[in-house]
């Protein structure tokens, strides 16, 4: 029987995947950026769960700092995504083309 | 069955299944509630596995702050119904996500089998009394946060101070970013 921690790394390994899935497959910027939070979400509950695996406190600071970090990413991304669609009228990642080689 | 392992399965399947909603959502308002919503269970789930803090600041930071940015900057970019094109996903990307969801569960299930097993005892992180201000263990009741403000403010002190600059250079680099068409815009009226 899996104990509650165990269980956790399971889940976060599954919405690690959809968050993937959502960054490969969609082209609209916003939405890559939000299937990011569910990476990082994801990310948290593994560490979360390592720290109650371990009986460890550090887990969840890393976890504070992991948050602080989607913090500033989501600022300094929602501002470049602006940006952008002033720019190109669009937050389509296919119509960015301009640094392709 | 124990009661708190049935409602954090119950939570965990429910916070997969709404991210697979959430990306699949061809409106960014509804995606943005949706993941609302996964933050939310993974606040619970945080709640049983005993962080009390990390459940609190996962509402207060990331289903309060961040997203309240996130509606924002979709409220501002009011796009209009034909720049929310969702072509699906081909058959191509179908095989090959799938390959890859393979590879992960592969390489995932022996990673993290010899974590669960062998790892821990190996990583010494179970003795904590020979560097006890190292890796503080405590997990009991109403003790969560005292023990993470002890670790964040005393062993992590540094990396705290230097989140503090990381933020500052986010909010410049963000003013900076977003201010370079605006300032034209000033010229031009």
């Amino acid at each position: 029987m899996l104990t509650l921690p165990e269980l956790g790394l399971y889940f976060s390994f599954l919405m690690f995947l959809v968050g993937l899935a959502g960054v490969m497959f969609r082209k609209n910027i916003l939405f890559m950026m939000l299937s990011v939070e569910i990476l990082l979400n994801a990310a948290n509950l593994a560490f979360v769960s390592a720290s109650r695996l371990t009986n460890t406190i550090d887990g969840q600071v890393v976890m504070f700092f992991v948050m602080a970090v989607a913090a500033c990413e989501a600022a300094v991304g929602l501002a470049m995504i602006i940006s952008l669609y002033r720019t190109k009228a669009s937050i389509e990642a296919d119509d960015l083309k301009a640094l392709r080689g | 069955m124990d009661l708190s392992l049935l409602s954090f399965i119950v939570m965990g399947v429910a916070a997969v299944l709404l991210s697979a909603v959430m990306i699949t959502r061809r409106w960014p308002v509804s995606a943005a509630m949706v993941l609302i919503g996964v933050m939310t269970l993974l606040a619970g789930m945080f709640g049983l596995l005993d962080a009390h803090f990390a459940a609190a600041a996962q509402i207060i930071v990331y289903a309060g702050a961040i997203m309240v940015v996130f509606v924002f900057v979709i409220m501002l970019l009011n796009l209009p119904p034909e720049e929310l094109r969702y072509g699906g996903v081909t058959v191509g990307e179908m095989i090959l996500s799938g390959l890859g969801v393979v590879v992960a569960l592969l390489l995932g299930t022996k990673v993290g089998r010899g974590f669960l097993t062998t790892g821990i005892e190996q990583l010494g992180l179970q003795s904590s009394e020979s560097a006890p201000h190292l890796h503080r263990s405590v997990f009991a009741e109403g003790e969560n946060v005292k023990n993470v403000a002890a670790s964040l403010f005393v062993d992590y002190l540094w990396a705290f101070e230097l989140i503090s600059f990381l933020i500052l250079a986010a909010v410049i680099g963000a003013v900076v970013i977003s201010k370079k068409k605006g300032a034209e815009h000033a010229n031009a009226a």
